[in-house]
């Protein structure tokens, strides 16, 4: 072992102190260094040694003795040493200073090492090694420019100092610009091939930096060669393994972490690395304890940014948010640009996030994004955000292009289908689906709520096929198929498949207990006393409802309402169940159960403001009128107002009640309308789409009398409702029609009321049919009038007003026709019958009336008069019968004559024609037998002339016809057949024969007319084309009649037509009766549709009676 | 079980037909369909090709019911203004007109021996029965009014009865009403036995099974068809699936299904024993107001006829 010796003064004798035997106390050593005035180059070598030693105490202690002011006193001429010394206290509080965390100690002991150089530069200025020092000290203190000025003088002095090159080459590296520095070192080298391994750390950074990652790695391997214990070789070796990311690189780098942590405890550096791996494999203590001692040694920044986000990101994985965000906020502070180390950013925003401080994440979420404009993960969040934010169409833009990045991402997907679900479900769909099958192609399982929202967007799309062009129809089948499926996917395996599919069936139940079905509860008691399991996981209720929804639309109620059932056998707290076995309940007409059902749904929510708006609504069914503007007004106080459909309800409310009595005040009607527009009004302030506020207000319009407002209120909602896929609107249908009937424009009115049977209501709307009616009757078509009031007899048989409808228009039909100036007999038989019809119809009603026909407000004597003045009108009917059958008698009579006067004419003629043609026939007879007396040979010729003209032939075929009797009935058939190929060429050889066959022609007619008379069944097309000639005949006459009503007065009698028109009116009246006890055309889907209303324009309030 | 379209006629009424049956077969012939219209005849069909045998006229206002004799050899038929016409299937001659003021006529049936005609009677709660062999009026079904009768005459009103059935022994007599409720009467004793409730809406048509005389079938205004135990008085099952009113009702001669027709314009045919619709017709663009089985012995066959005027027949097997 080396060891020093110190010259004993005055003598030739040294004192050798083994240098690793330095003792404890330096103050030993001093005292042989001050007594024997050692050289001041052994006092260094000492210290140096302690310092090797780590013995740093003694270290200083012997230092700043050698620089006390006696010794500077005793050795004044001995420069270089002093200098030396000085600059190793300089350079040992530059170290201190360097690695002090606290900044008070770290000033202090940057203040003493700039002391000390400051000190050796006034022994000597231009000692390098002092500028080497101070460059160094510079560098510590951060100051880089400054250092490197000093390492300049240096150089300026000596290009090859090789401290101060060091110096230089780190200023460069922290200026950035490595591939300077690195040539510094390389020269470096070069000067000192020797140099310690530093400097090959120093050039494998550089290379590193550089992205020579092979050279670099070969100089941390020439490091640990050289000192097998360099801490930041190992380190930076380590990094360069962990970056290859590969297993074995990973743990080869791990394992050279550790080694270097072992060696060195107090590299930040290793430190962040294995908290880092650490924190992966779990061990969240120890990453603390790891990151809070790098923490604790290094004040270098971005190292110390990645202390604090692995400690940060540590306690967000624990789920500390607080002091997590503390933590990354800490960590960002550290970092300068976001683009350094962008991960602290991305764990704040996720924990603002999750604290619910949208704005600071998103600005977090928008630099990490800055920095990786396609990171998908970010770009997920900021749409999250923006959805949380409600910014729907900026989320949108952002999930759009996360799923563009990474066609892959089934979330992204997801994500995007329900955020497109309310905007544009076609989209949404496509994206779920692609969505399902991403997961299923990953082999996972597609969760619950998706299936759930997929099911319904099929659904939804069904909904909106319906109802359009039928080749959509399948489609929407299809859909609804799919819809089903996808239910059923997420639903799996239950009790409920057994209900859907019908295999299990609820069981036999008393037909009185049955009017309460939809409570009973039983069914599942009764299934799991069987010992069958009967559960329902909580995630599963929305999709059964949905499941049920969906069949209650498939009109496959019973099984719906299983399902509700079986939420509510389970959940009795499902208000929504509740409300959808009311609503079924009061489609099938059983309000009593449906009030129940409401009730109980109020059980679990007194203020459920669905469920007291259907109270209302079936109160008001109920003819509760008072009962149910209380429940509408509770209803709106629960929603504060703000749910437009209990503020609509109240409008109709008040309109109903303006239009009710029969007897109107006009005071409260006026009231009530005013009231009744200021509610819609109101609503169409708070959403100014609202179509049925609209058409409430385009209904008091017309209530006033302001057709052309209303007309294009009611146009435009029904616009809107058309273009909209949710929308079934068919009572602005009506309200149209209603207008168009009262502005006359009858035909419009009438293809509008079919239309709207047609399309909304599977034509079984009685009440449309009788407006269809009073459209037909005020157009004058009286048999279509009387068809469709039979119609509307055969929907709505109990209602009797419609029958007095009927008698009222068969009546007022025959009274017209008999007006008319000109009209056949068959007009009047008609007449006939249709009277016959009315008093049959009135006699029955009157008959009927005593019994149970007050509720339709029948008056006995009103319909008596009714009868007396069909009568009436029968019996003058059945003398113009007489007048008008004799006349015809007469006719026919005549027109017998006068064709008998034409046969007779046309025989004569005929006989005329036979006798000369006899005369005629005579002569060529006589010629014909000159001709054959001549010679045989002419025969011939004849042949010849036969076959080339016509004319031979048939005189030829006379011959024959003359000659052989036998054969001439044969040839007269086939004559009559020429005949109707070619009437007009007929010969006057067949006159005869024609003349007979006319003759049964006429005959035959004859007949037919006979038939027609006598209603002979058999004769029955030619009946039917009377029966259309009539049919045509009565159009024109209906037509003109429009100019004979006003002769009508004069005709009947004055007092019985004015009754006969009150009679109308109030028929009317009792139309209106039966309408308005069921105001309650408040949408029963209300379900899933609040704020829908609809209300029906009254017919009577927007006529002015003609009368 | 399946139904196979064999043909169907359109216009085969000038207007609406309402009422379809079948005529047994008779010694001279085979069955024959029979139907009703709002123009106001009956047409008498020959199927498989459904030709026209024959149009009777002589109904004013529109025909709402026929039905036809179990000897096959007569039929009757009623319209609007209530009268009944019961005539020859063959000749057409009128055997008898039968009318009964006030009450209405709506759906008809004769019992399965023959012997009696019974009518229901509309708003004079009740159900008419006459003698089919001396056309008199032998018994009147009344419903009881309701024990406590609200003093309100929208109750009263609410007894309409639209339809009758017969149970397959003759024994008994159903009849549904406006409101829903269905009253099954002892014929014999001529005594109301009960109620069956389920329905709130109009019971347009009732059918007992031919092979179960318990077991009735009931359709609905409210889109739901009813399985009785008519004697016992329970619901057995209710079967949904149709989107509008079930206006017409059938069962077919083996009892195993049933045929219906609504006014969502299909006809569907129901499995008794699965409870659940096997099959849907659309070939109808309108109500549906009648479906019939052919008379059992018969090949299997089912007749629809719609308010489209058209008349359409399926091979049931």
């Amino acid at each position: 072992m080396a060891s020093v010796y110190i010259p004993v003064q005055n003598s030739e004798e040294e004192v050798r102190v083994a240098l690793d035997q330095l003792p404890k106390d330096a103050s030993d050593i001093l005292d042989i260094l001050k007594a024997e005035q050692a050289p001041l180059d052994l006092w260094l070598i000492i210290a140096r040694e302690y310092f090797k030693q780590g013995k740093l105490e003694q270290f200083r202690q012997i230092l700043e003795e050698g620089s006390s002011p006696e010794i500077d006193e005793y050795y004044a001429d001995v420069r270089y040493e002093r200098i030396a010394i000085l600059n190793a206290l300089g350079a040992y509080y530059s170290y201190l200073g360097k690695i002090e965390t606290k900044q008070r100690e770290k000033e202090e002991h940057f203040i003493l090492a700039t002391q000390y150089y400051n000190k050796a530069s006034r022994i000597d200025m231009h000692e390098p090694s002092t500028w080497v020092g101070k460059g160094q000290l510079l560098l510590a203190k951060g100051e880089v420019e400054q250092a490197s000025a000093a390492f300049k003088i240096v150089l300026d002095g000596d290009r090859d100092n090789v401290p101060a090159l060091l110096g230089q080459a780190c200023v460069e590296f922290n200026r950035v610009r490595y591939s300077d520095s690195l040539e510094l070192y390389k020269r470096v080298l070069k000067v000192y091939p020797n140099c310690p391994a530093a400097v090959r750390l120093g050039i494998g950074l550089c290379r590193y930096k550089l992205g020579q990652f092979e050279k670099a790695r070969q100089a941390f391997q020439r490091v640990l060669q050289l000192d097998p214990e360099n801490v930041e070789a190992l380190v930076a070796q380590a990094i360069m393994d962990l970056n290859t990311h590969e297993a074995t690189g990973i743990r080869k780098g791990m394992e050279k972490m550790q080694k270097a942590f072992e060696i060195y405890p107090y590299c930040a550096m290793a430190l962040n690395y294995l908290a880092n791996h650490f924190f992966f494999t779990g061990q969240h203590f120890v990453v603390e304890q790891l990151t809070e001692t790098a923490l604790a040694v290094s004040n270098h920044g971005p190292t110390k940014s990645h202390s604090y986000y692995n400690l940060a990101r540590s306690y967000h994985s624990k789920g500390d948010y607080e002091k997590a965000g503390l933590y990354y906020m800490a960590s960002v502070k550290e970092v300068n640009k976001p683009n350094e180390f962008v991960f602290p950013y991305y764990g704040l925003g996720q924990v603002q996030l999750k604290l619910g401080d949208f704005k600071s994440a998103l600005a977090n979420f928008e630099k990490v994004l800055e920095v990786n404009p396609d990171n998908s993960e970010t770009l997920k969040v900021l749409g999250h955000i923006y959805v949380q934010l409600g910014q729907t169409e900026k989320a949108q833009e952002f999930m759009r292009k996360a799923t563009k990045i990474d066609p892959r991402d089934a979330q992204a997907f997801l994500d995007l289908g329900e955020l497109l679900i309310s905007s544009d479900p076609v989209a949404a769909l496509e994206s779920l689906k692609t969505a399902r099958t991403l997961l299923k192609k990953g082999g996972q399982e597609t969760p619950i709520e998706v299936l759930n929202n997929l099911g319904v967007l099929h659904f939804e799309r069904g909904e909106f096929e319906v109802g359009a062009v039928s080749q959509e129809y399948f489609g929407s089948l299809y859909a609804v198929v799919l819809a089903q499926q996808t239910f059923r996917e997420a639903l799996g395996d239950g009790i409920w498949l057994a209900f859907i599919d019908g295999k299990e069936n609820p069981p036999p139940v008393d037909a009185s207990a049955s009017n309460l079905q939809y409570k009973d509860l039983h069914l599942f008691q009764h299934l799991e006393k069987e010992g069958r399991v009967v559960d329902l996981p909580w995630n599963k209720v929305t999709t059964l409802f949905n499941m049920a929804r969906l069949l209650e639309q498939l009109h496959n109620t019973e099984t719906a309402s299983i399902l509700y059932r079986l939420i509510l056998f389970k959940y009795p707290d499902y208000i929504d169940a509740y409300l959808r076995l009311a609503a079924i309940a009061k489609a099938r007409n059983n309000l009593q159960l449906s009030i129940e059902l409401v009730n109980d749904a109020m059980k679990v929510n007194q203020k459920c403001p669905k469920a007291l708006s259907m109270l209302g609504d079936l109160e008001l069914k109920n003819d509760d009128w008072v009962k149910a503007k209380e429940t509408l007004r509770a209803a709106s106080e629960a929603t504060e107002g703000k749910d437009s459909y209990d503020t609509l309800s109240l409008g109709n409310w008040n309109y109903f009640a303006a239009v009710r009595n029969e007897k109107r005040n006009p005071k409260l009607e006026a009231t009530h309308l005013e009231k009744a527009k200021e509610l819609y009004t109101k609503v169409l302030a708070q959403h100014s789409a609202n179509l049925y506020a609209a058409n409430g207000a385009g209904v008091v319009f017309a209530e006033k009398g302001h057709f052309d407002v209303s007309k294009d209120i009611f146009t435009q909602v029904q616009e809107a409702a058309s273009g909209s896929i949710f929308v079934q609107m068919p009572d602005v249908w009506i309200n149209l029609a209603h207008v168009y009937f009262a502005q006359g424009n009858f035909a419009l009115a009438v293809k509008m009321y079919q239309n709207c049977l047609r399309k909304f209501f599977y034509n079984t709307d009685s009440q449309i049919l009788l407006y269809l009616a009073r459209t037909n009757y005020e157009a004058e078509q009286w048999q279509d009038c009387k068809k469709t009031l039979l119609r509307a007899i055969h929907l709505a048989p109990s209602n009797y007003a419609l029958r007095f409808d009927a008698g009222v228009v068969m009546q007022k039909f025959s009274a017209l026709t008999l007006q008319k100036e000109k009209r056949t007999a068959d007009e009047v038989r008609l007449t006939v019958s249709e009277l016959g019809n009315a008093v049959r119809v009135f006699k029955q009603l009157s008959a009927s009336a005593a019994s149970n026909l007050h509720f339709y407000g029948f008056d006995e004597k009103k319909i008596d008069t009714h009868v007396e003045y069909c009568k009436h009108l029968l019996e003058a009917a059945r003398v113009h019968l007489k007048n008008a059958e004799h006349e015809e008698q007469k006719n026919r009579h005549k027109q017998e004559a006068l064709r008998q006067m034409a046969l007779a004419e046309e025989a004569r003629r005929k006989a005329e024609e036979q006798r000369k043609f006899q005369l005629e026939r005579r002569v060529r007879e006589d010629e014909l037998k000159q001709v054959r007396q001549q010679e045989e040979h002419f025969e011939r010729i004849k042949e010849q002339w036969k076959s080339s003209t016509s004319g031979s032939k048939r005189r030829d075929r006379s011959e024959i016809d003359d000659e052989e009797g036998g054969n001439s009935e044969k040839r007269r058939r086939k004559g009559g057949k020429r005949r109707k190929k070619d009437k007009h060429s007929r010969s006057r050889y067949e006159a005869e024969d024609v003349e007979a066959e006319m003759m049964d022609d006429q005959e035959e007619l004859e007949d037919e007319n006979a038939k027609m008379n006598y209603g002979e069944p058999a004769a029955q097309i030619n009946d039917q084309d009377d029966y259309a000639a009539e049919e045509n005949a009565r159009d024109p006459l209906a037509a003109a009649g429009l100019e004979d009503s006003g002769a009508e007065d004069e005709v009947a009698p004055e007092s019985a037509a004015n009754r006969r028109s009150r009679a109308w009116s109030e028929s009317d009246d009792d139309e209106q009766l039966d309408r308005q006890p069921e105001p309650g055309e408040i949408r029963e889907n209300y379900a899933d549709m609040p704020g829908s209303d609809r209300v029906k324009l009254d017919e009577e309030g927007a006529i002015n009676d003609d009368d | 079980m399946k139904l196979a379209g064999l043909k169907s006629i359109e216009n085969a009424h000038d207007e609406s037909v309402w009422a379809a049956t079948w005529v047994p077969a008779t010694e001279a012939r085979s069955a024959l369909l029979l139907t009703g219209s709002l123009d106001e005849t009956v047409k008498i069909w020959k199927p498989d090709d459904l030709i026209l045998q024959r149009t009777n006229s002589g109904h004013c206002l529109g025909v709402v019911s026929v039905a036809a004799h179990p000897s096959g050899h007569f039929a009757a038929s009623a319209s609007l203004d209530s009268f009944v016409r019961v005539f020859d299937v063959d000749t057409n001659n009128t055997i008898a007109t039968l009318e009964a003021p006030p009450s209405e006529v709506w759906q008809m049936r004769f019992d399965p021996k023959g012997t009696i005609l019974a009518v229901a009677g509309g708003g004079s709660a009740s159900v008419k029965l006459w003698d089919t062999a001396t056309w008199n009026l032998v018994a009147t079904l009344s419903i009881p009014r309701p024990e406590a009768p609200k003093p309100s005459d929208k109750n009263s009103s609410k007894k309409f009865v639209l339809s009758v059935a017969w149970s397959p022994d003759g024994k008994r007599l159903a009849c549904g009403s406006m409101d829903g409720t269905i009253s099954v009467f002892d014929v014999g004793r001529g005594k109301f036995l009960h109620h069956l409730e389920g329905h709130f809406m109009p019971v347009r048509t009732l059918a007992y099974s031919p092979t179960d005389p318990r077991l009735l079938f009931s359709a609905s205004d409210d889109a739901h068809v009813y399985m009785y135990d008519a004697e016992g008085k329970t619901l057995i099952g209710a079967m949904s699936g149709h989107a509008s009113w079930v206006l017409s009702l059938d069962v077919s001669p083996d009892g195993a299904a049933i045929a219906t027709g609504s006014s969502d314009r299909t006809v569907r045919l129901w499995d008794i024993g699965m409870r659940a619709a096997v099959q849907t017709m659309s070939n109808h663009t309108d109500q549906v107001w009648g479906v019939a089985f052919g008379p059992a012995g018969g090949p299997g066959r089912l007749a629809s006829v719609s308010d489209d005027k058209g008349i359409s027949l399926y091979d049931y097997s």
